[in-house]
């Protein structure tokens, strides 16, 4: 349901085993002595030999901030997020006016189709995509007394194909995540019966 | 009443079929007039309705029998609509966005005698449709 920062994890990653080796490998250069010798320090002089005189603080605060920036950045990418589509654009004809539909919308009325399966006792939805291609994201909790076979054929059976039905499209793709819990299912409103009263 | 007087009354009527529409009179229609038309023929004439109760907009709930959200553009005899409507669901949402489109544009130009240009529907709310328990409904 929720998307995490796996990407930039994997290129921040990669940037820092590149750094990491090339330091690895400097240091076996050194070592070996192929790099010059060992004993003569990094820097042969003060620090401000190499930035001047007057800059080697703003240098060093400068370089400070930007590792503080991506360091921060990614901090936060870490957490988890929902990426729910933009508003569905049905239609977009300016000489007649467009037809446009937010996607939580949709997802509130996949919600209500399916906490009207037996046993369900909570669902959340998310769509992602475009209403040409809409991705479902469902989460259903369900009770001890849920079969969940029959869940999952009236997703399949009813909620998927009333939403297909409802963007005129079919579903790009469809995740299901079951949950299980011991609340109590929908209390339903009252039922109405065809039966004949005999006074 | 005397002859006289007859021919009078006639002759004032006659003068009165002469004269053109525009030198009788002039009917203005204010932007709200519009909106509440457009939002009643959504109401009466279509399945899409509005939202009823909350306050500011806050605790609003879906309602088919409310009047939805209307608001409209003026220039000249020219009109653009806005509605921001719910429909039941599940109905093809472009199908259903179409009719009503096509249903507003027509009334209101009937009605009120003004071009309807552009009609941008806004989608608020899905609700199922309430099955029919099989009672008759007063009109």
């Amino acid at each position: 349901m929720r998307q995490h920062a796996g990407t930039a994890n994997r290129v921040w990653l990669t940037i820092l085993a590149l750094l990491c080796l090339a330091a690895g490998a400097y240091l076996l250069l050194l070592a070996s002595g192929t790099a010059g010798a060992s004993e003569s320090p990094v820097l042969s002089g003060p620090p401000e030999e190499v930035t001047g005189a007057g800059y080697a603080p703003g240098a060093v605060l400068i370089a400070g901030l930007i590792l503080g920036t991506l360091g921060l950045w990614w901090m936060l990418t870490q957490i988890p997020r929902r990426v729910a589509a933009d508003t569905f654009r049905l239609q977009e004809n300016p000489a007649r006016g467009i037809t446009a539909c937010n996607p939580s919308v949709l997802a509130a009325a996949v919600q209500d189709d399916t906490d009207r399966i037996p046993g369900v006792v909570g669902s959340t939805a998310l769509l992602r995509g475009t209403a040409e291609a809409p991705d479902l994201t469902l989460k259903v909790t369900v009770n001890a007394w849920a079969d969940i076979r029959e869940v999952m054929d009236r997703i399949e059976g009813a909620v998927v194909p009333h939403l297909a039905m409802a963007l005129e499209n079919p579903l790009h793709s469809l995740g299901v995540q079951l949950e299980a819990s011991n609340k109590q299912g929908l209390s339903g409103g009252p039922v109405t019966s065809g039966g004949t009263v005999v006074y | 009443m005397t002859t006289a007087g007859i021919q009078d009354v006639r002759s004032t009527a006659a003068r009165r079929q002469h004269l053109d529409a525009g030198d009788r009179g002039r009917t203005v229609l204010s932007r709200k007039v519009l909106e509440k038309v457009a939002a009643q023929i959504v109401v009466d004439e279509t399945f899409a309705g509005g939202s009823s109760g909350g306050f500011l907009g806050i605790g609003a709930r879906a309602d088919l029998t409310a009047r939805p959200d209307a608001k409209v553009e003026l220039a000249g005899n020219v009109a653009s609509l806005k509605v921001e409507v719910g429909l039941p669901y599940p109905v093809p949402l472009r199908q259903a966005t179409n009719q009503l489109r096509d249903r507003i544009s027509s009334r209101v130009s009937e009605m009120t005698g003004v071009e309807v240009r552009q009609v941008d529907v806004t989608i608020s709310w899905l609700r199922p449709a309430e099955p029919d328990d099989g009672r008759r409904r007063l009109l």
